[in-house]
């Protein structure tokens, strides 16, 4: 054949596909489904174990019923993070003695008594080793309880309903309802929350729900909403209330949180995202027991100890830099100084310090060290005495203390009600976003996931500060 | 911080979220007007001016100057300007003062249609843009893409032959296939046909049809035909339109005894208890969702029926293959059943 007869069949080929015209091609498709389902209703036989079945139906009618569905979500939802939040107190405590108060000194003496310089012991130790062991301390353990309970209900077949009980508020943001269990996932950790965000199949959707997880409140934030909570919303009612009000006003942020995440994914959806493809559905897979063992091994390898890894790579530069700027001189201040000084102004306007804009840029890589970086910075600035050294993080062990420390750097109501809230809205840490890249492998989605909270936070805390002097 | 108060810096503040918003809101911001403004050089004039006698002609109509002007959004002089380039060009030509296409002009004109219909069928298959805004979207993309560009988005799409709306989409040779058809009101009552063109201006009209949901590909059955209104059935659901929203409606009678389904319904129309077997999947279900669907089971011929009932009102689960499936109502929409 040569080269101008193939032409001329091609050219007849497409000929004739345009007069079959668009269906034939859907049809054809369409009845090969078909057949095949009919092949398989002739010749494979299924075992329908129609007991277990029923008690499926069973557990749904329940877990989906309009009177009992959403209590048991609250429940357990409820239930998981306050084991997690309380379970975890006791583990980082230890941890934190361990790693902080014991191996942290030892390592300083070790320094020592081999001569080691001044500023190369500094920078390792105080620097790199603090920092990473400060992420471990606060990250580890509540990790390590979250995700296992959190993947036994996946694997139980329970966390599926919840997805299909709430669906109809997710559809009106835009959003997948699938999305309820990423952002419950967000609350153990952001990172985890991206990636957990693979089982939404619907691409407008899943972007939605990467961009929106960090306004779930991670567990890195949690001990920030509850220290500050505690000294300053805490202490302006009486006593025997302060404990409950200091809950309510976490709980208020995270609340904050979720209206924030259907707010954006809402206005996402129907300005920057329209064009994405959307395909919703949702597989109600049977009940099964869970594999408990499997389960616990599994999560803890594939989503704490990743988690953490990443974590403790960002984190030991971000120490290393921590202490390098409290210790580097220009001039007769350190760049820290420097630093604070120049963004107090704006920090004011935000009704928050320049101490705590610098304390969120160098934590960027873990929100667990913004308070002891908050504190050291403090102590550096007011020249207050206390803390453990210039570029060394610390924390005190009594709120008390901590309160006067804080308030001896200036801090008000104001500051705190703006500190939990720029702690709610503001960029990702460095592993979420990293995290974020690897999910979407878009330079824009990242950029755009890690910029937009910090604007919105501007504007918030902005917002407040102006009223708040306006009325007080 | 001298002159610093929260008065001042909160209308400072405001001043600035106005104007952001004047400049950028989505469609009516200033910004976008501009850039629209400066966009529509002489070619988007030009091939607005070629398009518009295009579908004149089609439809049987005259035009002169005067209603091109008017129909046309531009500057009057600008399209006084581009109608004399045009005559120069060998492009239109008058006949006393009806303005008319010439050969080239009306080739010209045939692939700016081409690209507008490829592109709003590209918009349908491939991307989430809702239904409303096909059409605008098209209309600027018809003057951006080349002749080559729409020829490997053909390609990328499979030489489709009509575009979303029951449009033909014409040929790089300049081939445009038949829209089979007459407009619903001129159907007779009790006659059976099939929707296979939804006009999609004027906007207030197409906007009006969406809302009402009414699918292209499906059956209609018209049931009472007047002056005021025009009841017909589809797919289980009764419709009734004015008859000029219902003119918008390319309906093909379908004579011979073609074994109509009936008692064809939606999805989302089965209640609890209620068993069915799949008729189709609709054609206003498309691309990536339409597949979806087919894999997950939905085909002719298999048995559904309601497995949960969503406490807040959807998406109820199926029950299909031995599987919970649950789909939004917009979706089960899509889905023709015929009950048990």
């Amino acid at each position: 054949m040569n080269k101008k007869n193939i032409d001329s069949i091609i050219e007849l080929s497409n000929e004739l596909r345009w007069q079959i015209g668009d269906d034939f091609h859907d049809n054809l498709t369409e009845s090969i489904y078909a057949d095949a389902s009919e092949i398989v209703k002739d010749t494979v036989q299924s075992d329908t174990s129609n007991k277990r079945f029923r008690l499926d139906a069973k557990i749904d009618k329940i877990v989906t019923s309009k009177a009992f569905g959403f209590p048991i979500m609250f429940l357990v939802l409820g239930v998981v993070l306050w084991i997690t939040i309380v379970g975890a107190n006791y583990p980082s405590s230890l941890l934190a003695n361990v790693l902080l108060d014991t191996i942290h000194p030892a390592l300083k003496n070790g320094a020592a008594s081999i001569n080691m310089p001044w500023w190369l012991s500094g920078f390792l130790i105080d620097g790199v080793y603090l920092a990473v062991a400060w992420v471990v301390a606060v990250m580890l353990p509540p990790m390590a309880i979250f995700f296992p309970m959190f993947t036994l209900l996946e694997d139980f077949g329970y966390l599926p309903r919840v997805a299909f009980n709430l669906d109809a508020l997710f559809k009106k943001s835009g959003a997948h309802g699938k999305q309820a269990l990423t952002m419950s996932m967000g609350f153990g950790c952001n990172a985890a929350g991206v990636v957990a965000t693979r089982i939404i199949d619907s691409p407008r959707e899943r972007l939605i729900a990467i961009i929106t997880n960090n306004f779930s409140l991670c567990n890195g934030r949690w001990p920030t909403q509850i220290l500050i909570a505690t000294i300053f919303i805490g202490a302006i009612v009486p006593e025997s209330l302060s404990s409950v009000a200091s809950l309510l006003a976490v709980i208020g942020i995270a609340v904050l949180g979720m209206a924030f995440m259907f707010t954006v994914s809402w206005a996402l959806s129907k300005t920057v995202l329209k064009g994405e493809v959307s395909t919703f559905n949702l597989e109600l897979p049977p009940y099964r027991p869970p594999r408990f063992w499997k389960t616990i091994y599994t999560s803890l390898i594939d989503r704490t100890l990743i988690v953490l890894w990443r974590a403790v790579v960002f984190a030991a530069p971000a120490g290393a830099v921590i202490w390098l700027i409290s210790n580097i001189y220009i001039g007769n201040e350190t760049i820290a100084a420097w630093a604070i000084d120049s963004m107090d102004g704006f920090g004011f306007l935000l009704g928050l310090n320049g101490v705590i804009l610098l304390a969120y840029i160098v934590a960027i890589p873990a929100n667990e060290i913004v308070i002891p970086t908050i504190l050291m910075l403090t102590v550096l600035v007011t020249g207050t005495s206390g803390g453990a050294g210039a570029g060394v993080m610390f924390e005190l062990d009594s709120m008390n203390a901590t309160g006067d420390l804080l308030r001896a750097g200036g801090w008000t109501l104001l500051t705190a009600i703006n500190l939990m809230l720029f702690s709610l809205l503001h960029n990702p840490c460095s592993t979420t976003i990293y995290t974020i890249y690897k999910e979407t492998k878009s330079l824009k989605w990242t950029v755009f996931a890690s910029i937009m909270p910090v604007i919105l936070g501007f504007v918030v805390t902005f917002l407040v500060a102006q009223i708040w002097r306006l009325i007080f | 911080m001298t002159t610093y108060n929260p008065i001042s810096a909160l209308i400072l503040f405001f001043v600035i979220a106005v104007l952001l918003f004047v400049l950028f809101r989505p469609i009516k911001g200033w910004f976008w007007i501009l850039k629209k403004n400066f966009g529509s050089n002489e070619k988007t004039i030009i091939e607005d001016i070629l398009k518009q006698l295009y579908h004149f002609e089609n439809s049987g109509n005259k035009v002169d100057m005067k209603t091109l002007v008017q129909v046309l959004g531009f500057n009057h002089t600008r399209v006084v300007d581009a109608i004399k380039k045009m005559t120069i060009n060998d492009l239109i030509y008058f006949e006393s003062d009806i303005l008319k296409l010439t050969d080239t002009g009306r080739e010209y004109a045939l692939r700016i249609v081409r690209v507008h219909r490829l592109w709003e069928r590209y918009l349908a298959d491939k991307t989430g843009f809702s239904r409303s805004e096909w059409h605008d979207r098209a209309e600027s993309m018809e003057h951006v893409l080349t002749h080559d560009e729409a020829e490997q988005l053909s390609v990328r799409l499979g030489n489709p032959k009509f575009d979303p709306h029951g449009d033909p989409i014409p040929t790089k040779t300049g081939k445009v296939a038949q829209v089979n058809g007459v407009e619903l009101p001129l159907l007779p009552v009790n006659s059976i046909g099939r929707i296979t063109h939804i006009e999609d201006e004027p906007e207030v009209i197409y906007k009006q049809i969406i809302a009402e949901k009414i699918h292209i590909g499906s059956l209609v059955r018209v049931v009472e035909n007047n002056a005021t209104r025009i009841v017909f059935l589809s797919e289980g659901e009764e419709f009734k339109l004015a008859p000029i929203v219902a003119a918008n409606l390319t309906v093909a009678p379908i004579e011979n005894e073609v074994v109509v389904e009936d008692n064809i319904a939606r999805l989302s129309s089965l209640d609890e208890h209620e068993t069915a077997k799949i008729i189709g999947i609709s054609k206003e279900s498309r691309g990536e969702s339409r597949r979806r669907l087919l894999d997950l089971g939905f085909v002719k011929g298999a048995n559904i029926s309601i497995d949960l009932m969503n406490p807040l009102g959807e998406p109820h689960a199926y029950l299909i293959k031995g599987t919970s499936i649950a789909l939004r109502k917009d979706q089960a929409a899509k889905i023709l059943i015929k009950r048990d």
